[in-house]
């Protein structure tokens, strides 16, 4: 990562070097999504990219959020068990009687409450965010075990589950609808407006953006409210694919989505990164682990695959 | 005040004596020829204007820096010091201005850290510890309590158990690089009277200080540097404040002054509604009471030795020091001190000390950079999307006439040189067109070239656009060049105000002299 050689390799290939340096990640993704076409039974159908843009949904969905956290140089790491919490929150206020439209929006804003106090707690307290949302990850996994004694929650409507779920729109999957309006609206809130550029300035320098006028306490804040709203959007989701809010349904789901952020090129120091980085990195978990599931190895084996795909992309992006 | 008055017997070989040393960084010759010794039991003052180079002298002594030419001879026998460690063994210290002692350990394991006396099976003797601990500081005349922590004595204590600590690890020639700046007055008689006690006991002080009644104190000998010479050591009987001030301000006025030919004054439009208004405007800890008026088209500078509050009081107008009190009006507007969002980008600019710390994000782009403060300027459409169009436009605006160097407004700001990553600092905020730009040591560290251009683009924003400006500069010829008036800092009060067409020697003449009254006493005696 030497500047020094930089301008160099720029005079003798200048646009393909720099892109290839900086989309080395991408580079990875299509060299092992080619891999899967050419070895994986049936794998290039439009089937299978359906199938793996609705399992991804969840991931790319809280990945938009955790992206904020994240280029503001802070970490959500309760995202998955705000996640499990959120859809027994949502499948226990359809349970009380309440219409699907009222569960969603009330599951929203509980999201975003919960994003907010640890918000808070970071600002205010100057407490490090990976302390305060490792708390929160204990803390609401434990309440989402809690309110109903470990059992599962039945969702019987199936309005909820075809809006968020089973439903298509114009021939499209709803979870892929909601995963591309998720990523429009955190690309337009991060790339295009003032809101963004303060985001970047705050995880880029936290002491230049606050001595350029910009509330860095109020920025951290927001990216915490986002990242709880996401996790809780895809907690729903989660509910409606199995019918049913589960108290352990997003554990461990946090660290795909980091992964998922990280591979896309978002800086884990914060102030660099992109939201179509984070959903590409999410989509290329989904990529390998179905491609991995197809060609017949085990779900153990898997892991292993996939954490050293992760370290591997990750190693050769770094700058 | 006795200390330093016995008569210092010239006979007895120095302690340490560097001869005709010379030190490059690049191409830039810091020392050119620099000669200074330190005789047992005297204490020697070294002076000289910001970036005269008595840091790297001291650091080439402690063994930091390696010399580019001269030599150094430490009980009359050469040695080259490589580092540190040797250096230490050698019985020279420094005591730094941030200190290095360990905050979280207490005061007896600070003085004895590395060196614990131990019991059979290693294990730390913590009696002998403390007991050998409270010996030494009582030695010193200290009753500082041993088993306190670092971090929760105050400054001026910490600096006694740094001073005891080397003392007692051998040091005979003790570097203090401002010992005073954060000390209350009746700390300073307990740090001078330690003083004395060093030197009756033999030990060499080396003292920078930029306070002359002190070393006038103090001092046995005088060594000015000056564009990297020594001056021959003036004994204290000798010394006059007027000559050592007119021997420390550079006479090296080069290239700024060419594009320099009308002087400011006159065009000060004296009505009107004020830039900025400070009434009683007061910090907790530093600023007292502070009244201060900057009209528009005026360049008002303040003026004061380290540790008088000139950073302070430009972080505290930004609203970056929470506990600020009094009134600011900006443009007649009445603003709630302490809060940044409110004044930064809307009426007031600031370009901080530290640019890479506090002015830049130096990972992103030079355009971004400038955009920050003016993120409302740039947006467009009914979505209030930032529009790249006006991002490339303010950019153009804020660094025209700047003579920027740099590849393209896309350009990381790390990747500039120190003088260009200031200008864009310049440029963001001149970009946002303020009533009051506040500047802070802007060109230290920035090379004469871009020194003038930055000067040129703020002469021409005062000029064209009304721009007040309130500066700090320890530059004090550029104080005098660019400025309408100048006022006093001393000890976080305004004090003063200089008289018009001062001379850079007159203007450091009257802050040195700050203490009038001791330097009288001392000539007296």
């Amino acid at each position: 990562m030497s500047d020094a050689s930089r301008p160099e390799v720029q005079s003798r290939h200048p646009a393909v070097m720099t892109f290839l340096r900086d989309h080395i990640t991408y580079i990875i993704f299509g060299l092992v999504t080619l891999y899967f076409v050419f070895t994986a039974p049936s794998f290039a159908t439009i089937g299978t990219a359906e199938a793996i843009l609705r399992i991804t949904a969840i991931v790319s969905i809280m990945a938009v959020g955790m992206t904020f956290v994240i280029i503001a140089a802070e970490i959500d790491l309760s995202v998955g068990s705000m996640a499990s919490l959120s859809g027994m929150v949502g499948a226990l206020i359809l349970q009380a009687g309440f219409g699907w439209i009222p569960a969603i929006l009330l599951t929203l804003a509980f999201g975003a409450v919960v994003g907010a106090f640890s918000g808070l707690l970071v600002t205010w307290l100057r407490i490090p965010s990976f302390l305060v949302t490792l708390g929160m990850l204990s803390i609401l996994s434990g309440i989402a075990l809690t309110i109903t004694g470990t059992r599962p929650v039945p969702i019987v409507s199936s309005d909820f589950t075809k809006t968020l779920w089973d439903g298509s729109f114009a021939g499209v999957p709803v979870p892929i609808i909601w995963t591309a309006v998720v990523a429009i609206v955190g690309f337009y809130l991060l790339h295009l407006t003032p809101l963004g550029k303060r985001v970047f300035a705050t995880g880029g320098n936290v002491v230049a953006a606050r001595f350029s006028g910009v509330r860095t306490d109020r920025i951290k804040l927001f990216a915490f409210i986002l990242s709880g709203f996401t996790a809780s959007l895809a907690g729903l989701i989660l509910a409606a694919r199995s019918t049913a809010g589960n108290p352990s349904l997003g554990a461990g789901l946090e660290l795909d989505v980091i992964a998922a952020v990280i591979i896309g090129g978002t800086s884990l120091f914060g102030g660099r990164g992109s939201i179509i980085g984070s959903v590409v990195g999410a989509i290329f978990i989904g990529i390998v682990g179905f491609g991995l599931l197809v060609m017949g190895f085990s779900t153990s084996i898997q892991e292993i695959i996939k954490g050293a795909i992760i370290i591997g992309a990750v190693a050769l992006a770094r700058r | 005040m006795p200390a330093g008055n016995e008569p210092i017997d010239a006979a007895a070989p120095p302690l340490v004596e560097m001869r005709n040393i010379v030190k490059r960084f690049g191409d830039v010759e810091v020392l050119r020829d620099v000669s200074f010794d330190v005789r047992p039991g005297e204490v020697h003052a070294l002076l000289g204007g910001n970036g005269a180079g008595k840091s790297t002298l001291m650091k080439i002594l402690m063994g930091v820096h390696r010399t580019d030419g001269g030599r150094i001879f430490v009980d009359g026998e050469e040695v080259t010091p490589t580092d540190v460690g040797t250096s230490l063994s050698r019985g020279v210290a420094m005591i730094f201005q941030e200190l290095s002692l360990l905050p979280n350990l207490s005061v007896a394991e600070n003085i004895f850290f590395g060196r614990e006396p131990l019991r059979a099976g290693f294990r730390i003797d913590r009696r002998a510890v403390r007991e050998r601990a409270r010996e030494l500081l009582a030695d010193h005349g200290f009753a500082i309590p041993v088993d306190a922590e670092v971090e929760n004595l105050p400054f001026a204590q910490r600096q006694v158990v740094e001073i005891v600590r080397a003392a007692s690890f051998g040091a005979r020639v003790l570097i203090m690089d401002e010992p005073t700046s954060a000390l209350t007055a009746r700390e300073e008689e307990k740090l001078f009277e330690l003083i004395e006690h060093l030197t009756k006991r033999g030990n060499g002080i080396v003292y920078i200080s930029h306070r002359m009644g002190e070393i006038m104190r103090v001092a046995d000998r005088i060594t000015i540097l000056r564009d990297g010479r020594s001056s021959t050591p003036i004994p204290i009987a000798e010394a006059r404040i007027e000559k050592i001030s007119e021997q420390m301000s550079s006479t090296a006025r080069t290239v700024e002054q060419v594009d320099q030919p009308e002087h400011s004054i006159v065009r000060r439009s004296v009505s009107g509604t004020p830039a900025l208004r400070l009434r009683n405007f007061s910090t907790a800890r530093t600023l007292d009471n502070i009244d201060l008026t900057v009209m528009p088209g005026e360049i008002v500078g303040i003026a004061g030795l380290v540790g008088s509050g000139r950073s302070t009081l430009c972080k505290a107008i930004a609203g970056l020091i929470p506990d600020a009190r009094g009134l600011i009006e900006i443009g007649g507007q009445a603003i709630r001190p302490g809060k940044p969002h409110a004044v930064l980008g809307k009426g007031i600019g600031f370009v901080p000390e530290d640019r890479r710390l506090e002015g830049l994000v130096i990972d992103h782009a030079l355009e971004t950079n400038i955009a920050l403060p003016n993120l409302r300027r740039v947006t467009g459409g009914s979505l209030g999307v930032v529009r790249r169009s006006r991002v490339r436009e303010l950019f153009e605006y804020g660094t025209r006439g700047l003579a920027l160097v740099a590849r393209g407004p896309l350009q990381p700001a790390g990747e500039l040189s120190g003088g260009n990553q200031q200008k864009v600092v310049v440029a963001k905020w001149l970009a946002s067109r303020p009533r009051l730009l506040i500047l802070d040591e802007p060109t230290a560290g920035v090379d004469i070239r871009a020194k003038a251009d930055m000067g040129a683009a703020l002469r021409r924003a005062v000029r064209e656009e009304g721009l007040g400006i309130l500066l700090v500069n320890s530059e004090l010829d550029e104080m005098v060049t660019l400025c309408d008036r100048i006022l006093i800092l001393e000890r976080g009060r305004l004090t003063g105000s200089a008289p018009a067409r001062i001379e850079p020697a007159q203007l450091q003449a009257l802050l040195l002299g700050g203490n009038t009254e001791t330097i009288e006493r001392r000539k007296t005696q």
